[in-house]
């Protein structure tokens, strides 16, 4: 690994700063709302209760003023008066009373209206600071959904909170390297499908060499010993083989750097497949194998390039053909199934286990070590076949239960003609 | 039987070629090199029947020279042996008058067809 982890570089950023961070914005939001509720609260109570005590106070020194003024009155002392004072008393004792009872109402709605405006005040803060990470949060997981889909050009605004600020730069350190990574991979990939060209290319002409000279050899067969001949049969076997090998490996690389094309026209199936049936008989005739062949009448034409299909046809009819034992049955039924044609190559040979079917459209699957002694295939044929087929447009499975033979089938899409009705 | 120009840049396949062409019963001559078919073919343009031309060779390659030739009016049948297995270019093709592509390694059944058809034997 090079260079800091992800995220570490905006984290330590963070630290060195007064940061606009929702955490302290909360802390500071949260003292805030509760000091200016709590001062409510307390001035509310505190005039509540100093208003008690003016009210109780008052309302003492007039019951003292009126105890004084009945005193007066029991003593016979200026009765007039005294009769007026207690009244007095008695009128202002009812006032203070309707003053407490207005006041002790005010303050209650005084404090009522500040706690009701603080709690909104402490709302429209906190939704505030909600609302300022929705955007870059939101921003997040569309750039991520982005990302995940391959996007590798997608990058966030940094900014805000430093929270998302910090998940931001973080994100977009990730989406880089990605991108960095994906390049450097797509480089490598590009000089082994280079390297693969190259080689194929130049090793063709080694080869035309060994192939032409052993045939020429061949050719005059009559001359050679019958153990000699053998050889050249050998040497010209491998040749062929190592052709084989060339140009699957060929096609694989071409498939990967997307050059595998393919040049399709309409093309009767039938055809086709009796094509590749008759090139293989031979084959089949000479391990005592059964082939049939099972074509309904009137198959429709379908978008197909010959070579390329009959290829995939042949190595599907040489993979029964080598692994299955001698005098199996083998079939090829092709048939139109709704908008597709097709090809089931069936054999009744020894079938292939569970665990070996789920790989066996991948490269350098093949069938057991034992039996791939014998077999002379390249691993890649199947490999192949499945980028052909899907080039048209088609698909291929396989099915297969051991001791019971196996299915292969092909579907590609057949031409419809639009036919004008005509009245 | 046909005279015929074969150009390759491995002496190999040149001594392959003219050994399976003579034991069919055709004349050849060979060329190592672009310059060289050009320089023998515009001696005397008529004597060849066939140009069977390596795609790929050092200082002129065989679709260069040929291309001159058809500059100069040269209209002789030519087959290009390629190493590339794609059947080459289909505009190049048909602008040089290129009968067939012949893929490497070389099928020569297909390629003595080829010749019988080329030049009416």
């Amino acid at each position: 690994l090079r260079g800091p982890p992800i995220g570490s570089q905006a984290y330590s950023r963070g630290r060195f700063r007064l940061s606009p961070s929702l955490a302290n914005r909360l802390t500071i939001g949260f003292a805030i709302a509760f000091a200016v509720l709590t001062g409510l609260a307390v001035i509310g109570v505190a005039r509540f209760l100093q208003q008690r005590q003016d009210f109780e106070n008052a309302t003492a020194r007039s019951y003292q003023r009126e105890i004084e003024a009945r005193n007066d009155l029991a003593a016979g002392r200026q009765p007039g008066l005294a009769r007026a004072t207690v009244e007095a008393q008695q009128r202002q004792r009812q006032v203070l009373r309707n003053e407490i009872s207005d006041e002790t109402r005010d303050t209650a709605l005084l404090v009522g209206a500040g706690l009701i405006a603080g709690l909104t005040g402490a709302a429209l803060l906190f939704t505030g600071l909600i609302s300022s990470m929705r955007r870059p949060l939101e921003d997040l997981v569309e750039a991520s959904g982005r990302l995940a889909s391959g996007d590798l050009d997608v990058r966030v605004k940094v900014g805000g909170l430093s929270e998302t600020a910090t998940l931001g730069g973080a994100f977009n350190e990730m989406a880089g390297e990605l991108q960095r990574r994906a390049g450097e991979r797509d480089q490598l990939e590009r000089m082994k499908d280079e390297f693969v060209l190259t080689a194929s290319h130049e090793l063709r002409s080694p080869l035309t060499s060994v192939q032409g000279f052993a045939e020429l050899l061949l050719l005059e067969r009559e001359k050679l010993s019958p153990k000699q001949a053998e050889t050249v049969e050998v040497i010209l076997d491998n040749t062929r083989h190592l052709v084989r090998l060339l140009n699957d490996l060929l096609d694989l690389a071409r498939s990967d750097a997307g050059r595998l094309t393919i040049r399709p026209e309409p093309t009767g199936a039938a055809s086709l497949i009796e094509e590749a049936v008759r090139t293989m008989r031979a084959q089949f005739d000479t391990r005592r194998q059964e082939l049939r062949l099972q074509v309904e009448a009137d198959l429709p034409e379908v978008e197909a390039d010959r070579d390329r299909i009959r290829q995939v046809l042949v190595n599907l009819l040489t993979n029964a053909n080598e692994y299955c034992p001698e005098g199996a049955q083998i079939e090829v039924v092709a048939r139109r199934a709704d908008a597709d044609v097709e090809i089931d190559v069936i054999d009744n040979g020894p079938g292939i286990p569970a665990e070996q079917l789920e790989h066996i459209f991948e490269r350098f699957t093949r069938g057991d070590a034992g039996e791939t002694q014998r077999v002379g295939g390249t691993g890649l044929g199947l490999a192949i076949s499945k980028s052909l087929i899907e080039l048209h447009g088609g698909s291929i499975d396989a099915a297969s239960s051991p001791g019971s033979g196996s299915t292969f089938r092909i579907r590609l899409p057949a031409i419809t003609h639009d036919r004008v009705e005509v009245t | 039987m046909a005279k015929i120009l074969v150009a390759d840049d491995s002496e190999t396949i040149l001594l392959l070629l003219r050994t399976r062409l003579e034991m069919e019963g055709h004349e050849v001559e060979t060329a190592a090199d672009g310059e060289d078919v050009v320089t023998a073919v515009l001696r005397s343009p008529g004597d060849y029947d066939l140009l069977l031309l390596d795609a790929m060779m050092p200082r002129k390659s065989g679709i260069d020279a040929l291309r001159e030739l058809r500059e100069n009016r040269v209209e002789t049948p030519a087959l290009i042996v390629s190493a590339h297995t794609d059947g080459g270019n289909g505009a190049t093709q048909s602008d040089l008058a290129i009968a067939a592509y012949i893929p490497k390694p070389i099928d020569f059944d297909w390629l003595f067809t080829k010749i019988a058809e080329l030049t009416g034997g």
